[in-house]
């Protein structure tokens, strides 16, 4: 302590940065409906795109009438397969080295398939034109179950016949994609064969959808004057799509620009590419108009990219004592009729390989089939890092399976499976390396906060009553204990279509020592220009009230693979404190020449240099700026100026222990959330309130998809659920309140030490939910069942425990 | 999608069997009927308006009617295209009989509804689809059996 420690607290105060719960910048526009949304878009000319859709499942289209179309006035083209033919733009290549339909191209193989591309004047007209365009189809056997799918002789994939390899090594039969193995499977089988106990168990995580609020859609304007053409759109990674595009469309890369305007929630649906876009860009190079489309809620839930589908089979072997010994899972994964999903080129079961979990198992082996049925293409990492939720909810299911079977308790199992915090970094028996954590100290942390003994005490009371028959709730406990693996990722054996999944930042100092910074990032929502010109403020000691963010231009944000995967914080991020760094470097060095002293002898002090020892002889970061510019350095450029590309080391492992306690009706099958408690850890905590935003929203999105929300299909291939009436989005109505905590255990090769949370909240709580349902029921002879937790089928549940008798 | 009922109409069976071979009766009773045609003995074409929900097209089809029991029973299969709303494909089993002078009728009928009219109409199909049933019959025992003055 001395005498100006006060004054450096409240000149570190004054930088909003690490740690702070710092207002989000973006809100003032948000909150008064100045955001700039794609639809918002308007310019003069402008046609608007909307599509003919396949209301068959599986069909071949035997022809298309255009006429009727075209007669309506205001239409200016309607576009098929045939005319995208000759560009070679009729198919595209998916992000999982597939290829896709834009246009359906002799067969459409799911219900909402894009058939025909309508432009018009404006959208109504596109919309009536869309119903006068005749296509006449001729109905194919559908397949919607992948189980059939591989048993069937009718060939989904005609394009594909006679393949036997794909991109991710053989396929099995005409209907099969890939299969993907991780892991020892003889040592697993021994195991499994010689253990004390064995549980298998089978789950389903079904079907559903990410449907944030803004759809999917852009503007392409192709200016035939000077050859360049823009494309505005709701992207998740613009860069990607810029180099797709030009890969695509042959036009050079540095004439397409693309920029990604606010965007209204993402999630993993506008990672992808999809038909829009290309019949946009197509539409707007033949007519010469910017050309605008942007899909309705029907066409979202039904044609662009759905998440999980996963039906998975585990077996896991324990000694008497409950020390697992072994883990197999065999999945079977649904992918639709393409296979686009969004996953690292190496991960066609993106990181499903994190099924290991939180817990020290010491054999594992994992396969997942991939297998193309008549469903909507996708599987994109709904909230949540690739694959990771259906691996988390598949072991911490099978936990609870574990701990029925050895009749104990499952808070206790997992304390004594948890990898033991001097055994970080820990290698998983599936190839991961685990930078660092804390899990007992986490858990204990949850189940004192909750009281954990007092609420199995209470349960206890709860099943005896109901046996007495003095009450019809039973109260259920979910725990679920979680580690993610986010931040995509080392270049090394992380791409998307061969580009290395590193991210950047580029920073310029401006002569009054204010900056601007901009990244290969996108913010949907996550509140980017908040959290980044936070780790700048700390890194540089300007005042993030001080440093503009921005993402989104490709023209000029340096290149990224952009924002999905929790990815920017440990990515993105760590490119922006190594950018400060290196501004920080310069400034020493001018700093040192303004104090006349050697370099080595001034040293940074939260917003300044200092001479070592004489902490009265300073320059602050607004001198340093100035002089950067203004003064003749001798050996220095001018300027203050710096870019980092950073390929990360590793990823980075957030972790998390959740708790919900739960009432539910017997009788009506209506669940009661009583508590939430969940704590995160995400190592070095950037913005605290924006981290508990975060969790709020990923809690929110995973009660949703265990209490309801899904994408289930007819017999016959209808969707059931392409309405907001039909499709669960919880309201203020469903949520509870919900209760965040955390420790904090940061990445030790994180350059600030921070692993990312945007997801974490949305993968343990899925689990959590459905524990909570399932445990409820525990006493009477459950095991599992699947989610969605509805209230029909919880009711369903009671029903076949014979509790209504 | 599964729809049976009964209903007694007072009229004797031939009258009611000859009726329900009538086009100009059918398409009178029909809700939404625009256009009824009879190629031959077994063989209808329609087009009917139809609204289920939010959902409202025209949808043209064929009906094929088997009468190897007739008069008493005979069944009829049929598929329907709506466009960009939707189709539909089905059939329906009927059996009459007369009992007292009246006729008893009696029928099974399934469907199977894809597009756009079994996604947002989903819910309201089955509703929607007795509904029509039940104008159908009413409108059909009126024609039938005039009631008296």
């Amino acid at each position: 302590m001395n005498d100006l420690t006060p004054e450096r607290e409240e000149r570190s105060a004054n930088l909003k940065g690490l740690g702070c719960s710092r207002k989000r910048v973006e809100d003032a526009r948000f909150t008064q409906g100045k955001g700039n949304y794609v639809d918002d878009l308007k310019m003069p000319g402008m046609l608007h795109g909307d599509f003919v859709r396949s209301p068959y499942a599986h069909a071949r289209v035997v022809s298309v009438n255009k006429d009727a179309a075209l007669a309506l006035d205001g239409v200016v083209a309607v576009l098929t397969a045939e005319d995208l033919a000759p560009l070679n733009l009729h198919w595209m290549p998916t992000l999982a080295g597939d290829k896709q339909m834009v246009l359906a191209d002799g067969k459409v193989l799911f219900q909402g398939q894009e058939v025909a591309f309508v432009v018009a004047r404006d959208r109504y007209v596109a919309a009536d034109a869309v119903e006068l365009v005749e296509v006449e189809y001729e109905e194919l056997p559908v397949l919607t179950d992948p189980f059939e799918s591989l048993k069937s002789d009718v060939v989904l994939r005609e394009d594909l016949a006679g393949q036997t390899t794909g991109p991710h090594g053989p396929r099995k039969h005409h209907n099969h994609i890939f299969t993907w193995e991780q892991g020892d499977e003889t040592a697993t089988n021994q195991v499994m064969d010689s253990a004390d106990v064995v549980v298998e168990e089978s789950m389903y995580y079904h079907r559903t959808h990410p449907c944030p609020l803004e759809t999917c859609g852009c503007v392409a304007s192709m200016d035939k004057v000077n050859g360049k053409l823009t494309l505005w759109g709701t992207f998740q990674a613009p860069h990607v799509v810029r180099t797709v595009a030009s890969m695509l469309s042959g036009i050079e890369e540095h004439n397409i620009r693309v920029i990604s305007p606010d965007i209204g929630g993402g999630f993993g649906n506008k990672v992808g590419v999809y038909p829009g876009y290309i019949c946009s860009i197509v539409a707007s190079i033949v007519t010469g108009q910017p050309v605008k489309w942007v899909e309705d809620r029907m066409e979202n839930l039904m044609a662009t990219a759905f998440a999980r589908d996963y039906w998975m089979t585990g077996k896991i072997a324990a000694t008497k004592e409950g020390k697992i010994t072994g883990l197999h899972c065999q999945v079977t994964a649904d992918h639709g009729g393409f296979d686009a999903c969004a996953d690292p080129t190496k991960f066609p079961a993106g990181f499903m390989n994190i099924c290991t979990g939180s817990y020290d198992i010491p054999v594992a082996y994992l396969a997942v089939d991939g297998v193309y049925t008549n469903k909507a293409p996708g599987g994109v990492s709904y909230r949540c890092s690739f694959r990771v939720t259906e691996a988390v909810y598949f072991i911490e299911r099978m936990i609870e399976v574990l701990a029925i079977e050895l009749d104990m308790d499952s808070a206790e199992l997992r304390r004594i499976n948890f990898i033991r915090k001097e055994q970080f970094p820990y290698q998983s028996a599936l190839g991961w390396e685990y930078d660092s954590g804390d899990y007992h100290t986490a858990w204990d942390k949850a189940l004192k906060t909750v009281d954990y003994d007092g609420l199995r005490k209470e349960q206890a009371e709860r099943v005896a009553a109901f046996k007495r028959g003095e009450t019809r709730t039973l109260m259920g406990i979910g725990l679920s204990f979680f580690t993610e693996i986010v931040g995509a990722g080392p270049v090394k054996n992380c791409d998307i279509l061969g580009m290395g999944m590193f991210d950047s930042c580029e920073i310029r100092i401006h002569p009054t020592g204010s900056a601007i910074a901009r990244l290969g990032t996108i913010s949907q929502g996550q509140g980017h220009a908040t959290t980044f010109a936070q780790i700048l403020a700390s890194e540089i000691g300007i005042p993030a009230d001080s440093i503009t963010i921005e993402e989104g231009d490709t023209d000029t944000a340096p290149y990224g693979l952009g924002t999905y995967g929790s990815r920017s914080t440990p990515v993105a991020g760590a490119a922006a404190a190594m950018a400060g760094r290196k501004i920080r470097a310069k400034a020493q060095m001018i700093a040192a020449y303004l104090l006349e002293v050697h370099d080595d002898d001034v040293e940074f002090d939260v917003d300044r240099f200092v001479v070592k020892g004489v902490p009265e002889r300073f320059k602050t970061m607004k001198d340093i700026a100035y002089a950067a510019y203004n003064q003749a350095i001798p050996g220095l450029e001018p300027g203050l100026e710096a870019v980092s590309y950073y390929d990360p080391p590793n990823m980075t492992y957030p972790f998390g222990a959740y708790v919900c306690v739960m009432d539910i009706d017997v009788d009506t099958g209506v669940p009661d959330i009583r508590r939430f408690y969940a704590l995160d850890d995400c190592g070095t905590r950037i913005n605290p309130m924006i981290i508990e935003g975060q969790v709020h929203g990923g809690l929110t999105e995973a009660l949703a998809v265990a209490l309801g929300q899904e994408i289930a299909y007819d017999k016959m291939g209808n969707v059931k659920n392409a309405t907001l009436m039909d499709f669960f989005l919880p309201t203020a109505w469903e949520v509870p309140n919900f209760e965040t905590d955390h420790t904090v255990t940061p990445s030790p090769h994180h350059p600030i030490g921070a692993k990312g949370v945007g997801e974490s909240p949305h993968v343990g709580g899925v689990p959590c939910f459905s524990n909570a349902v399932q445990d409820a029921f525990r006493a009477f002879g459950l095991r599992h069942t699947n989610m969605p937790h509805d209230h029909w089928r919880i009711w369903q549940t009671a029903n076949d425990l014979g509790l209504h008798e | 999608m599964e729809l049976n009922d009964e209903i007694i109409i007072d009229a004797p069976m031939i009258r009611v069997y000859e009726a329900l071979n009538d086009p100009d009766i059918l398409q009178q009773c029909i809700p939404g009927c625009e256009e009824l045609i009879k190629h031959s003995d077994t063989e209808l074409e329609a087009r009917v308006v139809l609204k289920i929900g939010p959902v409202k097209a025209r949808f043209s089809g064929n009906v094929v009617l088997d009468t190897s029991g007739a008069p008493s029973a005979f069944s009829l299969t049929g598929q329907g295209n709506g466009g960009a709303a939707g189709h539909a494909k089905g059939g329906a089993d009927v059996t009459l009989e007369e009992v007292d002078g009246k006729t008893v009728l009696t029928y099974t009928a399934k469907a199977e509804i894809g597009g756009k009219l079994a996604q947002l109409g989903g819910r309201l199909i089955q509703s929607t689809a007795k509904k029509l049933a039940a104008k159908f019959f009413k409108k059909f025992a009126d024609v039938v059996a005039p009631v008296e003055a």
